[in-house]
């Protein structure tokens, strides 16, 4: 009782002094509250026998050294004290003092609810939870941060996915002028969350840009399925956005962030597409896209593959319709195969080409060449040569992306196939070779006996004006001259194409200046042999021509001055002054035929040599080795070209050329004049003949009346005559030495190598290098 | 004797004191001899300690009107 009572009084004595209050008494509720609590643990805890140790330990842990020290000091003193007076339970002081400091560290004393959260804090932040059994600490400080935004997070969360889908949220709105989503101020939300919104609006921002590129509705197919791509991820994209928003009730801003992260990275991928590719169309975007495919991630890598899968089909597509069908369904003008409707002839040059705008990256050059050269033959074949029976064994395979080597070899195969075609549907059905051959024999003039005939034909018939010539009357005489050459056992179709042509005549134009042969092509031949290519025919034919006709005027002079029965008689027949005149003259006349003859003689060997045969074979040659058309036309131009330049005829050559249609015309005075030489002798000897035959009855024929004149007069008219001639002659001769050495002189200035076989020839003994020297 | 016993006592107060403020616990003299001889008593010394951090923590519901006695 005793006990119990000095225990309510000291129990009244600690209530009192731990409460401050200034009031003496205690309220009793207050000690009933103590006596309560004193009571209800009467089981004394379980104490460690060495309090004192524990505490030492822990104030050593606590770093306090020296307080551990003193305090070890302290309580070998205390514990010494024995006796009345001192305290008989000094474990269980201690053991209070212990828990009571304990208790004074982690629950200091209390001023206000926020400041029991700072000084929470300002220990490190440490929260010691578990001394905390109904988790306010943690309940405070959310409590403390929700305190200061008005909106709660779950509802920006909300705001900011309806945002990503492209709606406007409650408190984020799309600003026009910044083109950016905003937050506005007068809403109070933390810095933090603030930032962490705007952030995660980029993707909304990202995701408009993107949308509105794919709403926009323009119709050409790489375009079209471009769209369709990026609507697939959009597709996706939207169901992790509703997926997101089902969940968004346990959502925060951070978890939405870590959510966003790869979205984020695709629907960038996705905005810097959509810039790079506003404007561009067909086969362009294709590579454009291509290029931005180039890249090391793998996640992103396949993320373009599947695009590029799309939008590269469309254009697969065109590429193999072309190459198997040769059809170019084009109406955007996407594909880089342009097309210009163009007349037959011009096909093959001008109708189809590349629009290398439109060429994806990933097809190379090389490649789209061959590509248009194998659709454009199809559809030569089908136009010009109305062949349509290569559309067999056509493997149809898809096409993907990335198939580059698939493409290819489908290239290549079409290609080889239909080259095959074409070059047997050219040779074989067209004849092509046997044209050429025919062109050569009757344009070049290389049927020799043909030639001839022609010449002797329509020689005189030449010699008249232009405008008397009737083209009928000539096309007859070379129809007769073919007939009875070598050529008659051609075929029919070859020789109906040898047409006469009539250039357009002047005044003073004789027949041997508007003559001309031609051959008559028709589709599909006329790709190769186009209207410049006959003209350079035409023009080779009128220089062969000429010097045909040269020749001819020389071996037919030549006719007249070999020595003959007729020729001895004249020389018994008249006095020897004139007699040896004659035969001067008639040396003088011999040398320079000779000298002439030389020299066309060699012109002509070497043009039929040298230039026509050598190239005609090597033209052969390449003609069995072209594998298509390209290559075909390519050899057939190179052939007429060195002709053309072989010949005289090029453009570097000009001067030659000049100097050697003067020679021709020198030429062909001299032969007039030895005609005139000719003359004079046979008239003179037939007239002596038929003298000799009717000598009484000489009525005297007109055209000799002076030859009846005493001898002297004869002598003096012969020698007249004969001294004009030989002036003529000797002109003649001057001016052609002049000319040729001028000729000779030019040749070697010239760069092409094969005009110094011409040199080679017309001069191997040098004998006019000498003269010039 | 008493006077030894009383230097005693005081010489221990002393002492615990020192301890005590090594340990931080605020308490002071008069409320230290009264746990002490609460302690000697018997209590248990975790109901004590649960007392002062009760009456230290905030004033119990209890007291809410401000004494006025």
């Amino acid at each position: 009782m005793d006990s119990d009572h000095r225990v309510g009084d000291l129990v009244r004595q600690l209530v009192h002094h731990l409460q401050n209050t200034s009031s003496s008494n205690p309220n009793p509720e207050d000690v009933n509250y103590a006596i309560r609590i004193l009571s209800s643990r009467m089981t004394p805890p379980s104490q460690a026998a060495d309090e004192a140790n524990s505490i030492k330990s822990r104030l050593a842990k606590q770093s306090k050294l020296s307080h551990a020290l003193t305090f070890a000091d302290l309580y070998s003193k205390f514990a010494s004290q024995t006796g009345p007076g001192s305290v008989i339970n000094k474990q269980s002081l201690l053991y209070l003092l212990k828990v009571i400091s304990e208790d004074r560290v982690t629950n200091p004393h209390p001023k206000s609810r926020t400041d029991s959260c700072y000084s929470l804090l300002k220990n490190g932040g440490v929260l010691n939870i578990v001394r905390d059994p109904n988790n306010t600490v943690v309940r405070d400080f959310a409590r403390l941060v929700s305190e200061e935004s008005d909106v709660l997070e779950k509802d920006l969360v909300s705001d900011v996915l309806s945002v990503c889908e492209g709606i406007h949220g409650k408190y984020v709105k799309f600003d026009e002028m910044l083109d950016s989503y905003v937050l506005s101020e007068s809403i109070k939300v933390s810095k933090g969350m603030r930032i962490m919104v705007l952030k995660l609006c980029e993707l909304g921002w990202l995701f408009r840009k993107v949308n509105r590129y794919v709403c926009d509705d323009i119709g050409e197919n790489v375009g079209k399925s471009f769209r369709v791509g990026l609507q697939d991820e959009v597709v996706e994209y939207r169901k992790l956005l509703t997926v997101l928003q089902s969940q968004s009730l346990n959502l925060s801003l951070r978890r939405l962030a870590v959510w966003f992260v790869e979205p984020m990275v695709k629907m960038r991928r996705m905005a810097l597409l959509v810039d790079s590719c506003k404007d561009l169309k067909g086969g362009a975007l294709a590579g454009e896209i291509h290029l931005h495919a180039q890249h090391g991630d793998p996640l992103l890598h396949e993320f373009m593959k599947l695009l590029l899968l799309k939008v590269s089909s469309p254009v697969f597509e065109m590429v193999r319709s072309w190459v198997m069908q040769g059809n170019l369904q084009d109406l955007h003008s996407e594909f880089f195969v342009s097309e210009q409707s163009v007349k037959p002839e011009l096909l093959w040059k001008e109708g189809y080409q590349i629009n290398y705008l439109m060429l994806p990256s990933f097809i190379s050059k090389s490649l789209a060449t061959r590509v248009l050269r194998t659709g454009k033959s199809i559809n030569f074949l089908k136009v010009c040569c109305e062949d349509h029976s290569w559309a067999d064994l056509a493997p149809s395979r898809g096409l993907g992306y990335g198939e580059t080597n698939a493409l290819e070899s489908l290239v290549t195969e079409a290609e080889k196939r239909i080259d095959k075609h074409l070059m047997h549907a050219i040779f074989n059905r067209y004849k092509f070779k046997d044209h050429c051959l025919a062109i050569k024999r009757f344009i070049l003039l290389g049927q020799g006996d043909f030639v001839q005939y022609l010449m002797e034909i329509v020689g005189p018939v030449l010699a008249e004006p232009a405008k008397t010539i009737s083209l009928i009357h000539l096309s007859g005489l070379v129809e007769k001259a073919i007939l009875s050459s070598g050529a008659q056992y051609d075929d029919r179709d070859i020789l109906d194409r040898i047409k006469v042509k009539m250039m357009p005549r002047g005044v003073k134009d004789r027949g041997w200046d508007v003559f001309h042969l031609d051959y008559d092509i028709r589709v599909p031949l006329n790709t190769v042999f186009t209207e410049s290519v006959m003209g350079s025919y035409l023009r080779v034919f009128s220089f062969l021509w000429k010097i045909r006709r040269v020749e001819h005027a020389v071996l037919g002079a030549w006719k007249t001055m070999k020595p003959n029965l007729i020729s001895c008689h004249f020389f018994t027949n008249y006095p020897k002054a004139v007699g040896l005149q004659i035969v001067s003259t008639s040396r003088k006349c011999q040398l320079l035929w000779d000298k002439m003859n030389n020299f066309v003689m060699s012109l002509q060997a070497y043009i039929m040599f040298e230039v026509l045969e050598v190239t005609w074979a090597k033209f052969c040659n390449e003609m069995e080795a072209s594998k298509d058309l390209d290559d075909l036309i390519a050899a057939h131009e190179k052939y007429l070209v060195t002709i053309v330049e072989k010949s005289l005829l090029g453009e570097t050559s000009e001067a030659l050329y000049k100097a050697l249609l003067m020679l021709f015309d020198v030429i062909l005075r001299f032969t007039s004049v030895a005609d005139r030489l000719y003359e004079f002798r046979t008239r003179n000897t037939t007239t002596s003949k038929t003298k000799d035959a009717k000598t009484s009855k000489s009525k005297g024929l007109e055209t000799d009346s002076w030859l009846n004149e005493g001898r002297k007069a004869v002598t003096q008219r012969a020698g007249e005559f004969l001294s004009i001639i030989g002036q003529d002659l000797d002109a003649v001769s001057k001016e052609y030495s002049s000319v040729l050495k001028g000729f000779i002189s030019q040749l070697p200035t010239q760069r092409h190598v094969d005009l110094k076989f011409l040199m080679f020839r017309l001069d191997f003994t040098e004998f006019y290098y000498k003269l010039a020297a | 004797m008493d006077q030894d016993a009383a230097r005693t006592a005081r010489e221990s107060l002393e002492l615990v004191f020192q301890m005590s403020n090594i340990l931080d616990t605020g308490l002071d003299r008069q409320t230290l001899s009264v746990l002490i001889a609460l302690c000697d008593l018997g209590v248990n010394p975790e109901a004590l300690a649960a007392v002062v951090k009760e009456f230290r923590r905030d004033p119990p519901i209890t007291s809410s009107t401000p004494s006025s006695n």
